[in-house]
């Protein structure tokens, strides 16, 4: 101790060592003292060093401090300085907590995330970030010093787990995206860490959520870990436990982890609500009437609650996702709790403002919840309708402005996609259904447009043009609406009533930008007559309207009216884009040929741009809230900026194209849509095909495996046909060789004997069927010439036949077809018979090897007993092989058999060719008996005539022995 | 919907072999023929009955390739069942199966079901795995085995349904603890905990109304021509 008295008291007399010298002396001893102690105390003197010295400790012993962490993992106090000591190097948060005293060996613990107490200047900081981000550079460029930390979070000692938790989120804090990689790849590392959440010590689980925020920002992949390790049921479980938005500073952290898991992360929205886990979130928002005191840490709980609520519905997220999630709102009953804080008494504006925007995106285009959102009421006396007390503090100038901005985008969301709720607005302006008693919606807007304060009539234009937006019913219904002034004039529309305002603004007196109220006005008049030609007619109809907007446009005038310029630009062209001409004074052609008179094509064009140009528009264009810094920001509305969009190039065409052209265009328009109806129709052909095609080269695809199948069996069918013929003819051989040298055993002989003697019978047989086959066949081709001959000597007109002795021949034939038919099967038999044999035989050679012993003489009896040993020997062998040429035999039976199967279609055919060849003769018969007879009849005329006749005459008596076919090959294989 | 279990499914395989489809068609009973590569992992979830009771499965789908494998072993651990994917038309994909499952049986808890699952089995003019290889296989390892088309989503209600019945069975034998949720809840260290700021924020009065209204007459009119 005395050692570190002496550094710390660097500022003592006498020559003391610099830090540097210090520290390396106190490495040396980490690196090489043998005892823990030793290693330990040095270790902690580096820790009480590190903030002080913080550059010198870094570079010379961050290198020694991974070491220690590696080799002494069983003292968990060294452990815990050493992790403390590299937390001092690379966290750049000045900390208040740390007491570092030598001998403070327990810190106290505390979240670790302040709001610093002491701020350093600015310089001082940033010389601190440059060194947390080097220490860090240099500790992660070996990843496995990150799965170390990991793996010494296992450790359950407070001294260590609790040190390595801030480490870590330190570390993720400089090198996040880095850190983040390493953790994502090392096994189990994210799981690990959430495991952090379910540690008993508040403390480590408070940090745990500290550190997991880290390991989650914009880290998808560790999100969906994170989330799949249950992260949602173990928040929302600490939330309650914690006291939900009465909760402390964990509830901030656990709410703040949770949009970190939720935002930008469908897979995980889908997670939560699949999880039921919206269900969860309804207690959160019940919060009662008499709250007396809003602490700042309710205030942002339920802040972050509201955000989480977003998150859920947000206009960017997939339409069906946020469909589905806006369904359980209202099932849960959320959106009614959150309608009950939005009418309640005491909430802070903030919080009051975010419900409003919450509630607004809950309902956006669901029908359900916007019916619900239209049946709030208010507990006034009377009760009113929430909308109609929303409306009143949005043209309330008393109102915030975000307030006020809140409720715009609530009556925006209220009527996206909701017709029904278009017409109730527009409703409550039309003659029928006024109340006069009661503020209505459309009062509140009215009062909106003509109030004297701009921001009011920006906020109720765009309120009314999202009432018509996209509803052509509601942009006719609000053209029947007529206001009197003042008493004893006559009435004016509501439609003129805007361009007057339009036009004479400035003899008014208005708080506010005029700019302002002029841009609100033309949006909605633009949203108003757009694709709503009648619309565009009432305009036109008031001959003051058009020479003003051309006025406004062709007027040089400043930056700040050039917003308005453009939209008057844009009014004009609208009335040219959607003009069915019935007003004679202003067609289409009258008006294109008026800008081009007084303002010049171009110069219209240039003025159009201008509402693009425009530094706002483009903001607008991102997302459907109205979000403006300062309210004279509050120019553009999300959806007019559509709008613009769809006409700016239409229009800019339109003013181009004189009227023979627009003529043209249409005919060319119809011919294309003809043409992209034929197209239509190819295409559906050619999908149709398509699919029929792909159906096809399916099928070919299967047939030609079948037949790739199909031609495998083939040849593998081939070739043991092959081998079987080849085995056969082996045996043949073996056969005959056998055969002459078989005398010693009587039972092989006989079997082989009579086998090869069957064999050669059979063969002998199958010759002379074959001889027979071709003397057949030689007969029948006699018989065919005859049959020919008798043919042309039928023609000749003379001829005779033996009939019978034909037709005996023929069943002489059959006969003879029966007889072989029948000796091919005893053939059959036969050799069914030697198959018997043959087995028979085979049992014979194996027991027939027993000599008779003769007891008196030993000798003799032994040798012959050798003898006959070597014998039986010889006989096991020799019926062996007989065995194995038997299988073959048998192999070479059956393909006889088979062949004899063939054998016997072959006969069938030819037996129908017998047949046929009979039935042919039977008609020569027939026809030589007629001739028979005419030559008979002739004969006796020629008798009568007195003329000598032969009596056998002209028939050539051929040698006519049997014949037909039965023809038989004996083939092996 | 109130549910009696809820089971966590993986499903895993190599890239292609129809694991998204098979999980869409779960879920929306439809098949999409051009199907975005997975990244990373993708969730969801359905309600199905077994026994009479109602059980939430929550799926997730992983992406099959390497670059992903070190982020897809996370989920074993939590999952009670795996679906473990092949192509029939793929011989590869079914070659790979070894890899696939020491890698689940490495990281998953030891009673984590696993089905192995032979996907495209309309496409039986391409088929390169025999269904019996498919049997041999799970056989040896123990597993469950079906052929299945996320195409005409043949068997593919079978398959998660199944692997849950046998999830099922587990826990009624014990095998499984459900309950395996920890509560933590200790005190003692609260008092590290921020203070809270009891200091209150203004509160605006929301409805004083001070409109300035015009009066405006309302006419009947004439409905528009
Ligand atoms: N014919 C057929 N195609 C399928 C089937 N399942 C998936 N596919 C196709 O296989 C491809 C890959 O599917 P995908 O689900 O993205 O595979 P993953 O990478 O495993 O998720 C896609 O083109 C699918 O259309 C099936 O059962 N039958
Ligand atoms: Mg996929």
């Amino acid at each position: 101790m005395n050692f570190f008295r002496g550094v710390m008291g660097g500022q003592a007399a006498g020559p003391q060592p610099s830090g540097a010298e210090t520290i390396q002396k106190l490495c040396d001893r980490v690196a090489s003292s043998t005892l823990l102690e030793d290693r330990r105390d040095a270790v902690r003197a580096l820790k009480s060093l590190s903030k002080k010295y913080r550059m010198e400790v870094g570079t010379q012993a961050m290198e020694h401090l991974i070491n220690i962490l590696q080799t002494d993992r069983s003292d968990s106090e060294i452990l815990g300085y050493a992790l403390d000591t590299l937390y001092n190097l690379i966290c750049n948060d000045e900390e208040e907590e740390q007491d570092e005293s030598e001998d403070a060996v327990t810190p106290i613990p505390a979240s670790g995330k302040h709001k610093n107490v002491s701020m350093p200047d600015e310089a001082m900081q940033k010389q601190s970030d440059d060194l947390g981000a080097q220490f860090t550079e240099q500790f992660i460029q070996d990843p496995e010093h990150i799965t170390l930390i990991l793996s010494l979070l296992e450790e359950f000692d407070f001294h260590v787990r609790w040190p390595g938790v801030k480490l870590l989120t330190a570390l993720l804090k400089n090198q996040g995206v880095q850190v983040q990689g390493i953790i994502l790849v090392s096994p189990m590392g994210v799981s690990r860490l959430m495991d952090l959440l379910a540690d008993s010590r508040e403390v480590i689980r408070n940090d745990g959520l500290l550190l997991l925020q880290q390991l989650t920002k914009s880290n998808a992949a560790i999100q969906k870990i994170v989330a799949f390790e249950s992260a949602f049921e173990r928040l929302l479980d600490i939330i309650t436990e914690e006291g939900s938005s009465d909760g402390g500073i964990v509830v901030e952290d656990c709410l703040l982890l949770l949009l970190n898991l939720l935002k930008n992360n469908s897979s995980n929205q889908n997670f939560f609500k699949e999880g039921s886990y919206i269900q969860r979130m309804k207690p959160w928002f019940e919060v009662g009437d008499d709250n007396s005191g809003w602490s700042a840490q309710k205030v942002t709980n339920l802040h972050l609650m509201l955000q989480l609520v977003r998150v859920m519905v947000s206009p960017v997220n997939s339409p069906g996702a946020s469909a589905s999630c806006q369904k359980s709102m209202y099932q849960c009953g959320l959106l009614q709790q959150l309608c009950t804080i939005l009418m309640a008494t005491g909430v802070p504006a903030d919080i009051l403002t975010e419900t409003i925007n919450t509630v607004s995106e809950v309902i956006r285009g669901s029908q359900v919840n916007q019916d619900y959102f239209a049946s709030v009421n208010a507990p006034s006396n009377p009760p009113r309708p929430a909308i109609v007390v929303l409306l009143m503090s949005m043209v309330n100038e008393r109102q915030p402005f975000v307030l006020r901005c809140a409720v715009l985008y609530c009556f925006q969301c209220f009527l996206y996609k909701n017709q029904k709720g278009q017409g109730e607005i527009v409703a409550t302006l039309l003659p029928s259904t006024i109340d006069a008693n009661s503020i209505s919606a459309g009062q509140l807007l009215c009062g909106g447009l003509f109030s004297a304060d701009s921001l009011s009539n920006w906020c109720a234009s765009v309120a009314l043009a999202h009432a018509l937006q996209d509803n052509l019913t509601q942009k006719e219904q609000l053209l029947r609406v007529q206001l009197a002034t003042s008493l004893g004039k006559p009435p004016v529309s509501l439609l003129q009533q805007c361009t007057n305002i339009l036009s004479q603004g400035d003899k008014i007196a208005r708080r506010g930008s005029k700019v302002q109220t002029r841009v609100g006005l033309l949006m909605l008049l633009c949203t108003w007559i757009n694709n709503c030609p009648i619309a565009v007619t009432h305009f036109l109809h008031n001959q003051e309207n058009v020479p003003f907007l051309t006025a406004q446009i062709s007027e040089n005038l400043g930056e700040d009216e050039r917003l308005v310029q453009g939209l008057c630009a844009l009014l004009l062209g609208i009335c040219i884009f959607y003009n069915d001409n019935s007003l004679e004074n202003y067609t289409k052609d009258k008006l294109k040929q008026l800008i081009e008179k007084r303002i010049g094509k171009e110069n219209f064009v240039e003025k159009l741009g201008f509402i693009t140009k425009h530094e706002l528009y483009s903001r607008a264009a991102q997302k459907p809230q109205p979000v403006f810094l300062s309210p004279e920001q509050m120019l553009f509305d999300h959806e007019f900026t559509k709008l613009v969009k769809e006409l700016e190039g239409v229009i800019t065409k339109a003013v181009h194209k004189s009227s023979e052209d627009e003529k043209k265009e249409e005919d060319v328009k119809k011919t294309l849509e003809q043409h992209d109806n034929i197209v239509m129709q190819y295409k559906d052909l050619i999908r149709e095909q398509d699919t029929q095609i792909q159906e096809l080269k399916e099928q070919v695809a299967t047939m030609t495996s079948q037949s790739e199948q199909m031609q495998t069996t083939v040849t593998q069918q081939l070739s043991q046909i092959q081998q079987h013929k080849d085995q056969y003819n082996i045996i043949k051989l073996k056969l005959g060789k056998d055969s002459q040298s078989q005398a010693n055993s009587q039972a092989d002989s006989q079997v082989n004997g009579l086998q090869t003697e069957e064999l050669s019978q059979l063969r002998e047989d199958l010759e002379k069927l074959r001889q027979q086959h071709t003397l057949l066949q030689a007969q029948l081709s006699d018989k065919d010439a005859l049959i020919n001959t008798l043919r042309s000597e039928t023609a000749e007109g003379s001829a005779a036949s033996d009939n019978t002795e034909m037709l005996k021949e023929l069943d002489a034939l059959r006969s003879q077809v029966h007889s072989q038919a029948t000796e091919i099967d005893q053939m059959k038999t036969e050799r069914q018979e030697l198959l018997r044999k043959a087995e028979a035989a085979s049992s014979e050679a194996v027991s027939s090897s027993d000599g008779s012993l003769d007891a008196a003489k030993m000798a003799e009896v032994e040798s012959r007993l050798a003898a006959q040993t070597s014998e039986t020997e010889r006989l096991k062998e020799e019926s062996k092989s007989l065995s194995k040429s038997r299988v073959d035999l048998d192999q070479q039976l059956a393909a006889a058999t088979s062949t004899a199967a063939i054998l016997q279609t072959e006969k069938a055919q030819l037996q129908t060719e017998v047949q046929e060849s009979k039935k042919e003769q039977d008609d020569l018969l027939m026809l030589l008996a007629d001739q028979d007879q005419k030559i008979h009849s002739l004969k006796q005329k020629l008798k009568a005539l007195g003329e000598p006749v032969d009596d056998e005459d002209d028939l050539d008596a051929r040698d006519q022995t049997d014949d037909d076919e039965e023809d038989d090959d004996e083939d092996e294989d | 919907m109130a549910y009696a279990y809820l089971f966590k499914y993986i499903i895993i395989g190599d890239t292609g072999v129809g694991k998204s489809c098979l999980l869409l068609q779960f879920t929306d009973k439809r098949f999409q023929p051009v199907h975005d590569l997975t990244i990373g992992v993708e969730f969801g979830a359905r309600m199905i009955t077994i026994d009479g009771k109602q059980i939430k499965l929550q799926i997730w789908d992983t992406a099959g390739q390497e670059s992903f494998r070190s982020i897809t072993r996370s989920y074993y651990r939590g999952a009670a069942g795996a679906l473990l994917v092949y192509d029939i038309t793929r011989r590869d994909t079914f070659n790979h199966l070894t890899t696939w499952l020491e890698d689940a049986r490495q990281h998953s808890n030891s009673n984590m079901v696993i089905m192995l699952i032979g996907n495209k089995s309309d496409l039986e003019s391409r088929r390169e795995v025999k269904k019996e290889e498919g049997e041999a296989f799970a056989r040896e390892h123990g597993l469950i085995f079906m052929e299945t088309s996320a195409k005409t989503a043949s068997n593919v209600e079978e398959a998660f349904i199944n692997t849950a019945k046998e999830i099922y069975e587990k826990i009624q034998e014990g095998v499984f603890d459900i309950n395996n949720e920890v509560r933590h809840t200790s005190l003692c260290f609260s008092f590290l905990l921020k203070p809270l700021h009891s200091s209150s924020v203004p509160v605006f009065p929301l409805f004083l109304l001070s409109v300035v209204f015009q009066q405006c007459v309302w006419f009947a009119t004439l409905p528009l021509s």
